[in-house]
C-alpha cells in the first residue's frame, strides 16, 4: 500500500509540474548510462544480459531515489558512485558461465578493419588476431575479484581510490588486485610466445 | 629470474601506470636497462592492456544499442497495478460464475413438483378433515390418532401435517 501511495504521489507531482524527488538519481542514471554500459560490456556480458542488468539497475535506482527522498538528497558524485557500484555488483552476480566475450579475435579484427580506412598487412592481422584471442581467453578466465578493478581502473578511468569506494576495498587493495590481474594477463601472453 | 626481478615485478604495473615515486621509477628504469626478462614483462603488460581495451571496446559496441528509457519504468509500475487490478477482477468474475453454476437449485421448482405439492396438500387436508369429523366419536379415538400419525409421516411438509402434530399432542 505504501508503494502504491508513493507511486501515486510521484505521478501527481509529475503531472502538477513539481520537482520529482527522485529526479536527481534518475537523471544521473539517464546521463550516465554510457558509463554503466562500459562496465557491463567490459565485464563480458552480452547485450541481452546487459539489458537485464541495466533494467535492474534502473529499478533499483528508482527505489533508492524514493528512499533518498525521505532523507537527504545525495550529490551527483555520490549518485554516480552508487550507480556504478550497483552495476558492478549486478554484473558480478551474473553466473560466471554466462560471462563471455562473444566475438572471437577474427571477428573483432574484421569489425575494426571495416571502420578503418587503412588496413594492416594480412600477416600482421594474423598476429594481432592470435594475441587478441589469448587475451580474450585470459579475460574470460580471470577471477571476478580481479576483473572488476581492472575494468573500473582501465576502462572507466577511475583511480584506485574511486574504484576502491565502489568495490568496498582500500586503494592499496585495489592496487594489489590490479597488479595481480595485469601480471596474469601479461604472463599468459608471454607464455604463448608473444613478445 | 633473479631475486631482484621479483621485487621489480611488484613495481612494474605501477611503473607502467606511472604511479611510482620518482626515486622508485628511476630504480625500475635502471633495472629495465639491464634485464631483458623484465623488459619483456613490461612489454607484455602494455600489450595485454592494449588488447584488453580492444576487446572491451568491441563488447561496448554491442552493448551501446541497449536503450533503457527512464520514463518506461513508471509505465511498468502502472502496468503492474493494472495487472493486479485485472487479476482481482478476473478472480472475482470466475468466482461469481462458478458459484452461479454450481450452487444448489433450492428455489427452482418445476411444474411437476408444484403439482405434486398441491396434490399432497389436498390429500393431507382431506385426511385431516375426515379425522376431525371422526374425532367427535369417542370410539374412533384410536383410529383418529393413527390417521393423524399417518398424515404427519406421509405428508410432513404440508399445513395439515402441522395441525395433525398439534392434535396428537
Amino acid at each position: 500500500m505504501d508503494q502504491i501511495i508513493a507511486d501515486l504521489t510521484i505521478e501527481l507531482n509529475h503531472t502538477t509540474g513539481k520537482l520529482l524527488p527522485e529526479s536527481s538519481l534518475m537523471e544521473v542514471f539517464s546521463t550516465e548510462q554510457w558509463r554503466l554500459k562500459r562496465i557491463i560490456a567490459s565485464m563480458g556480458l552480452n547485450a541481452s544480459d546487459g539489458e537485464d542488468v541495466l533494467q535492474d539497475v534502473s529499478i533499483r535506482a528508482l527505489k533508492q531515489s524514493k528512499a533518498d527522498s525521505l532523507t537527504a538528497l545525495s550529490s551527483r558524485e555520490d549518485n554516480i558512485k552508487w550507480l556504478i557500484r550497483v552495476t558492478v555488483n549486478r554484473c558480478l552476480m551474473e553466473h560466471r558461465s554466462r560471462r563471455t566475450f562473444r566475438r572471437n579475435a577474427g571477428e573483432i579484427l574484421k569489425r575494426r578493419l571495416e571502420t578503418k580506412t587503412a588496413s594492416k598487412p594480412a600477416i600482421e592481422n594474423v598476429i594481432v588476431a592470435e594475441e587478441l584471442e589469448i587475451v580474450r581467453e585470459s579475460l574470460q578466465k580471470l577471477d571476478d575479484s580481479l576483473l572488476a578493478p581492472m575494468v573500473l581502473r582501465y576502462f572507466c578511468n577511475l583511480n584506485s581510490k574511486e574504484a576502491g569506494e565502489i568495490l568496498a576495498l582500500s586503494p592499496s587493495a585495489v592496487r594489489i588486485r590490479l597488479r595481480e590481474a595485469r601480471i596474469i594477463l601479461a604472463k599468459q601472453l608471454l607464455e604463448r610466445g608473444v613478445d | 629470474m633473479e631475486k631482484y626481478c621479483e621485487n621489480i615485478e611488484q613495481m612494474l604495473v605501477d611503473y607502467a601506470d606511472e604511479q611510482l615515486s620518482p626515486s622508485d621509477s628511476s630504480k625500475v628504469a635502471e633495472h629495465l636497462a639491464r634485464c631483458e626478462h623484465c623488459r619483456r614483462l613490461l612489454a607484455g603488460l602494455q600489450k595485454s592492456l592494449e588488447l584488453a581495451g580492444i576487446i572491451w571496446a568491441d563488447s561496448l559496441a554491442e552493448t551501446e544499442n541497449i536503450r533503457i528509457p527512464t520514463t518506461k519504468i513508471r509505465k511498468i509500475r502502472w502496468l503492474r497495478y493494472a495487472a493486479i487490478a485485472a487479476s482481482i477482477l478476473l478472480v472475482t468474475t470466475v468466482s461469481v460464475v462458478w458459484h452461479t453454476l454450481t450452487r444448489p437449485k433450492l428455489n427452482e421448482l418445476t411444474f411437476a413438483e408444484i403439482e405434486r405439492k398441491i396434490t399432497e396438500s389436498g390429500s393431507a387436508a382431506r385426511l385431516l378433515a375426515a379425522a376431525e369429523l371422526l374425532s367427535d366419536n369417542p370410539e374412533a379415538e384410536t383410529i383418529v390418532k393413527q390417521q393423524y400419525q399417518h398424515i404427519v409421516e406421509t405428508y410432513p411438509e404440508t399445513a395439515a401435517a402441522a395441525k395433525a402434530k398439534l392434535r396428537i399432542k
